[in-house]
């Protein structure tokens, strides 16, 4: 990985809208990601979760505000905070007609990386379980290889911070599990994680700050156990966000 | 059901998108029109009235061929997906939505021309008239059914790989008879073009030869015009019904397999056909001349090409069509214009090529986080392009020029020169700026499956493509100048091309590519226009 300066947030928003015609879809967010952990941020569907992720990867242009990683703005040092990131989006295709280990190489060509990649390409192929179906094209892949490819893509040039959108959604629990560890790994060696996440346990377990975002706006952040305020994450979740009381439906009786 | 059914497709056509359809329907009632006019005409005994016959079997072989000529398109309204999902009886099922095929452009326009049968009749009295309606009816109902069991055979031939090259066959003998199919014709009335004479042999567009309506009337396309006929000169009760009692009894057996394939079709799921797997992870190319990133893209594209079920019939018919096209025009007296297929290559070839970042997808969003990826991007496409049409292109126009010694050949060499690097430098830039956008790539399995239609980009690179191909030939002709003349005018222009062109396309992909990655989540190339100018729009799907 590369050497941090701990100093810098790894992850600085300010003030970041992102409005679609009459949609307020992130409403002035700010957001300051420490070096070196796992950051959760969680929310109900269409909190606006995916959207801030997407402008703080790039892919977004927002529509107001600025998004700076290790303290490259995005807006004006575009390249050198792309480098900086590694990304794993969810929903979303890859070169499909590859195998993993093409597919690698692609990145490794794309990204101009020496031939140390081809190390860490066989380590993430065995860690992650993919290197028993090497003939297999990333179009036959279940979502729980796509996420695992995916990750394998976003670490490959070692860099200094993860954008993850939905990292355990819809994947079996084995799947889940090495993923966790290898996200464990790369963040005790300095590496920063920046995940969405429905799965409140995995929060909870791993990642040291949180923050809770509904209609767009940050309702609470801090470090987890301040946020779960000594409840568990889920019952703090359902407190901040609210939900309705569900009537009997008298024609299931 | 069939009432519900035909409520839904109403809904969906009125709903749907209707550029196509209109298209569709002022075209082809356009055309029916001629042949209502056409029979009137042939009344009057100005026409032969075997013009009709011809233009009715035309009009059937679109029925018959029109569903393999497209193989990127799923030709049902009503998805049968959507009815698998119900708890209703396939056969049932199949039946009611048998019945809501007969609602579209198709049939209407189909109709419209067949009416020229009851046109035909008329002259025979009232009872001709009504026999001629019901030829009209029985007529539509067989070309319909014959049509939609095509169809249904062809989508289920699709998803096999044996189909994938049915498909690209198809295409390219389509393709090769719509772009060269009128040289034999042109060979005929100008059989000394190639000696520089131009005198024109005129044929006479008289009777048409009376064996050839025989065998007209006699396939099922002409069995209509055949009672219509036999109705007009009262030729007997069995003239009329025999081919009537056909056209039902035909119709009706049509009409059965295609209850029972689509009846098949709704009980169980298309199976899933195994994508073609390498027999090992291919090797990373090391090209000369270029960056390890732009190598990077080579690579990824040449494996594209020959893997995505959507490109590999694209590139197939590319290849197959000049080939087909030289075949057609060696057999002529024009064997003098074989090396220009090389340029004609080129065109096909941009032709396949200008819908590939709609085909890759939402995969774009890795270009668009990785520093420096576009750059590299838009030259490894052209890279990959030029090694797989642009230099067989060229190839092709010298090795026709060597076995023809054609006069042509300096001017076909220098356009097929041209045309390819045109060809090369403009696709990237029309599949960036009219993306037809389908299935997302995760989510294609075969060719079948809704890819896009991307005959907006392809009208508008085959002009641009063939401006560079006869752009040299014109240079050379109005400067009257050395042989040599337009070698150097293909070299200019290539050299413009290559080098202005990608600059231009990569600076665009970094300004619209958040947009274009918008459309591609939300399926909807419309926003790409309102994202241009409203600056955005709200992309549904992401996340």
């Amino acid at each position: 990985m590369q050497v941090f300066d701990y100093t810098v947030p790894a992850v600085e928003v300010t003030d970041l809208t992102q409005r679609f015609g009459a949609v307020l879809a992130v409403d002035r967010v700010s957001l300051s990601i420490p070096a070196g952990m796992c950051y959760g941020i969680v929310g109900p569907n269409g909190a606006g979760k995916t959207t801030t992720l997407t402008a703080m990867c790039g892919l977004r242009e927002p529509t107001s505000g600025t998004v700076r990683i290790a303290g490259h703005d995005l807006r004006t040092d575009r390249q050198a905070a792309l480098a900086q990131l590694g990304i794993m989006m969810d929903g979303l295709s890859l070169p499909e007609r590859l195998t993993a280990t093409e597919v690698l190489r692609y990145s490794a060509g794309l990204r101009g990386l020496d031939d140390s990649w081809r190390v860490r390409a066989e380590d993430l192929l065995e860690i992650l379980g993919l290197d028993a179906t090497r003939r297999a094209l990333i179009v036959e892949y279940s979502t729980g290889m796509r996420k695992k490819i995916n990750l394998a893509l976003a670490m490959l040039h070692r860099p200094r911070v993860l954008v993850l959108d939905e990292p355990f959604e819809a994947i079996d629990p084995v799947s889940a599990r090495s993923i966790e560890q290898v996200l464990t790994q790369y963040v005790a060696a300095g590496g920063t994680v920046v995940m969405s996440s429905h799965m409140m346990d995995f929060v909870e377990r791993n990642c040291r700050r949180v923050a809770l975002v509904a209609g767009g706006r940050v309702l609470v952040e801090g470090p987890v156990d301040e946020v779960a305020a000594n409840g568990t994450l889920n019952e703090r979740f359902v407190e901040l966000v609210g939900a309705d009381p569900v009537r009997p439906l008298r024609w299931l009786t | 059901m069939t009432r519900a059914l035909f409520a839904l497709k109403l809904r969906l056509l009125r709903n749907g998108p209707h550029n196509e359809r209109g298209f569709s329907l002022v075209t082809g009632m356009a055309l029916a029109a001629l042949v209502v006019v056409g029979a009137a005409v042939a009344n009057r005994g100005l026409l032969h009235e075997g013009w009709i016959a011809v233009a009715l079997t035309g009009w059937g072989g679109m029925w018959l061929f029109g569903p393999l000529t497209q193989p990127r398109h799923d030709p049902s309204v009503i998805s049968r997906d959507w009815l698998r999902g119900y708890p209703l009886r396939p056969w049932r099922a199949a039946r009611a939505l048998s019945w809501t095929e007969l609602l579209g452009v198709g049939p209407l326009v189909t109709l419209t021309c067949l009416s020229s049968l009851v046109v035909l009749a008329a002259p025979g009295g009232l009872t001709a008239a009504t026999i001629g309606a019901v030829a009209m009816v029985a007529q539509l109902y067989l070309l319909v059914w014959a049509g939609k069991t095509v169809a249904v055979i062809a989508a289920w031939l699709l998803q096999t790989r044996a189909g994938m090259r049915l498909a690209a066959t198809q295409t390219a003998v389509m393709l090769a008879l719509s772009f060269a199919g009128w040289v034999p014709i042109a060979a005929w009335l100008l059989p000394r073009l190639g000696q520089s004479d131009t005198t024109l042999v005129l044929p006479t567009f008289g009777q048409l030869p009376a064996p050839i309506i025989d065998v007209l009337a006699l396939l099922p396309t002409g069995w209509g015009y055949r009672a219509a006929i036999a109705a007009r000169d009262n030729a007997g009760t069995e003239a009329v019904v025999v081919p009537l009692m056909a056209l039902l009894a035909l119709g009706a057996l049509l009409h059965m397999g295609w209850t029972t394939l689509t009846a098949r079709a709704l009980r169980r799921p298309p199976r899933l056909v195994t994508p073609r797997r390498p027999h090992a992870p291919g090797r990373g190319l090391s090209l000369p001349f270029t960056t390890p990133q732009v190598s990077a893209v080579v690579s990824r594209e040449l494996a594209t090409w020959s893997r995505d079920p959507a490109r590999g019939v694209e590139l197939r018919s590319a290849w197959l069509t000049p080939l087909l096209m030289a075949l057609i025009i060696g057999v002529t007296d024009w064997s003098w214009a074989l090396p220009l297929v090389g340029s004609a290559a080129a065109v096909f070839g941009a032709m396949v090529a200008v819908n590939t970042y709609a085909l890759d997808g939402t995969a774009l969003w890795q270009l668009l986080t990785t520093p420096g990826a576009l750059q590299a991007d838009v030259r490894g496409r052209m890279a990959a392009w030029f090694l797989l049409f642009g230099v067989p292109s060229i190839v092709l126009a010298a090795v026709l020029w060597a076995v023809t010694r054609s006069p042509l050949g300096v001017v076909a060499i220098s356009g097929a020169i041209a045309a390819a690097a045109v060809a090369c430098a403009v696709a990237p830039l029309i599949a960036l700026l009219m993306p037809a956008v389908g299935t997302d790539a995760r989510d294609r399995r075969y060719p079948g499956q809704r890819a896009g239609d991307p005959t907006g980009g392809q009208m508008t690179i085959f002009p641009v493509v063939l401006l560079g191909a006869i752009l040299p030939g014109i240079i050379g002709t109005t400067t009257g100048g050395h042989l040599w003349t337009p070698v150097l005018a293909a070299i200019l222009l290539a050299a413009v091309s290559l080098s202005l062109t990608p600059t231009l396309t990569a600076r665009l992909l970094q300004r619209r590519g958040a947009s274009l990655l918008d459309v591609m989540v939300s399926s909807d190339a419309a926003l790409l226009h309102r994202n241009r100018r409203h600056r955005w729009g709200y992309p549904g799907g992401w996340g």
